[in-house]
């Protein structure tokens, strides 16, 4: 297998972790590095707890770098092919990796679901996407181990505990939420895991335990991630147009898509038009970014990566933008919320998660779910008290919800003649 | 076969009748056969046009997946106008089409692939 096939095969996933890796090294010596990454493993990482903040760049992108190879051999080793989901999981496990996922408070749940499928006598690869994803509630594992001054021996094993119980409890979970929402969420595991956040944060609270905190935000490597973003997006173009010189031919195929759950873009529209697409999408969320003045940090390149990411598993330009407008509008009409705030500028980018709406029901509809989801996110966020990092998720699982019965109501499809 | 398995076989069952009515095929005939290999699903029908018949293949004559499988078979059965058989497509391994004298046969095969439960020797 040539280079050129082997990126095309992993859908240059290797270049991303090598050009992360290489610029934590140049950005940091090794011992600002390694003290930064050591505060990044000690931090509770609860909503918002950016690691620019805690350990800078260059320990972040060590971080980020770190755990996308772990998942990367992880893949390589259960022989899992590089379908639009697994895509999707690997980038946003990178994204939140500048904000509450390192790889200390990962594995318990990785475990969890390991303990699940040999509970049910399948294959620990047969739930890939929900280990891909699972780590959204990590902070949990942080949170107990060091966030609560609980000594040491008591915070390790009840983390760990807490942690392989949740990863034991989400892929059934995960399969069940998918019907609450008709996968017009793309974030569906983000829903599952704010209903255990929401447990979990009930807990903690009826032992008097406080586990909110003031949102930690760094906007000072702003520059360098605008460079960074629109690097990694060109790479994704430039690659669709290597891979496939027609690739602007198929490319609306793709946007065809409704990018309901389950869609694989890869598989069923090819590995170059997803990658086009993926580069599109990164464009315009930092395009966005820009036109609105919000700085980059930790959790808005997050919400960078993860878009990218769900370029491969649902998400295009037609069905994307209009929740997005819908989102800007919901933050520029009320008085209370503003795009000023961090929780308002990430939503703006992570309300993609309803794009299925906008992409079944079309641009108005769209709109309107992107301002019931910006308004529902500060909410959403209080109900599941933080340790689920994918609260838009949560939030957007609602939002479906409250909208695809009534529109599924309305819209009816067309009845076709009897054929004999 | 474990409940699970029957519960995503009468799923596929549902969304492919469905399918049929949705387009216009009220008139249709149904047999299943299981054995330790695979479930076996046969719909008889009036003639497919070529268009409905391309869908069905693009959809479904596709590599089975099983990540998708264990994430996304409860929204299976639950199709519309825009989303039809997407993910009937990853729980399916081979699907066959015979024309017949007076209509047509399609034949769609699940393979067993899960590890089965040892069952205590009596």
């Amino acid at each position: 297998m040539t280079i050129k096939q082997f990126l095309r095969k992993k859908m240059i996933t290797p270049i991303i972790f090598v050009i992360l890796f290489t610029l934590s090294f140049i950005i940091d010596d090794v011992s600002t590095l390694w003290s930064g990454y050591l505060a990044i493993l000690k931090s509770p990482s609860q909503l918002i707890t950016d690691y620019l903040y805690v350990g800078g760049l260059g320990a972040t992108l060590f971080n980020v770098s770190t755990i996308l190879l772990l998942n990367i051999v992880m893949l390589n080793r259960l022989k899992v092919k590089m379908s639009g989901p697994v895509f999707a999981g690997l980038l946003t496990i990178a994204g939140f990796s500048f904000f509450g996922k390192n790889l200390f408070n990962t594995l318990p749940i990785y475990l969890g679901i390991y303990l699940y499928a040999r509970k049910q006598h399948l294959e620990f690869r047969s739930f890939i996407i929900v280990v891909l994803f699972s780590t959204g509630i990590s902070p949990l594992v942080s949170f107990l181990i060091f966030g609560n001054g609980w000594p040491l021996y008591i915070g390790i094993p009840l983390g760990i505990v807490a942690g392989i119980l949740t990863g034991f409890i989400l892929p059934a979970l995960s399969a069940h939420t998918t019907r609450f929402h008709k996968g017009y969420n793309l974030y569906n595991i983000g829903f599952a895991m704010g209903i255990l956040s929401m447990f979990y944060s009930a807990i903690l609270t009826a032992f008097g335990i406080d586990y909110f905190i003031d949102g930690l935000i760094s906007n000072d490597y702003h520059e360098i991630l605008l460079i960074l973003t629109l690097i990694l997006s060109a790479i994704f173009i430039i690659s669709a147009f290597i891979f496939d010189p027609r690739v602007l031919r198929s490319y609306p195929n793709l946007m065809k898509s409704t990018g309901r759950l389950v869609s694989d873009f890869i598989r069923d529209y090819g590995r170059a038009p997803t990658m086009l697409n993926v580069g599109i999408m990164g464009i315009i969320s930092t395009l966005a970014l820009m036109v609105l003045s919000i700085e980059i940090n930790g959790p808005v390149m997050g919400g960078i990566l993860t878009v990218m990411g769900f370029g491969a598993f649902g998400k295009h330009p037609k069905n994307s933008i209009p929740v997005m407008m819908g989102a800007l509008l919901g933050a520029a009409l009320t008085p209370v919320y503003s795009i000023d705030q961090v929780s308002m500028a990430i939503a703006v980018l992570f309300v993609t998660a309803l794009a299925p709406v906008a992409g079944r029901y079309g641009f108005f509809i769209g709109v309107l779910a992107g301002f019931l989801h910006i308004i529902i996110t500060p909410l959403a966020f209080r109900f599941q008290g933080g340790f689920d990092l994918y609260n838009n998720g949560f939030a957007a699982g609602f939002v479906a919800a409250l909208l695809i019965p009534f529109l599924e109501a309305i819209f009816k499809d067309e009845p076709k003649e009897e054929t004999t | 076969m474990s409940n699970q398995e029957s519960r995503i076989v009468t799923k596929i069952i549902h969304e492919l009748v469905l399918f049929y009515q949705m387009h216009g095929y009220q008139n249709i005939e149904l047999k299943t056969k299981k054995s330790e290999q695979e479930f076996v699903i046969m719909i008889y029908s009036a003639i497919l046009s070529e268009d409905l018949l391309k869908q069905i293949h693009e959809k479904i004559d596709r590599e089975r997946d099983l990540e998708i499988e264990t994430y996304g078979w409860q929204l299976v059965g639950d199709i519309d106008a825009k989303s039809e058989l997407e993910i009937v497509g990853h729980l399916i391994d081979e699907m066959m089409v015979e024309k017949q004298k007076q209509g047509m046969k399609l034949t769609f095969i699940r393979k067993n692939r899960y590890k089965q439960k040892k069952t205590p020797k009596s």
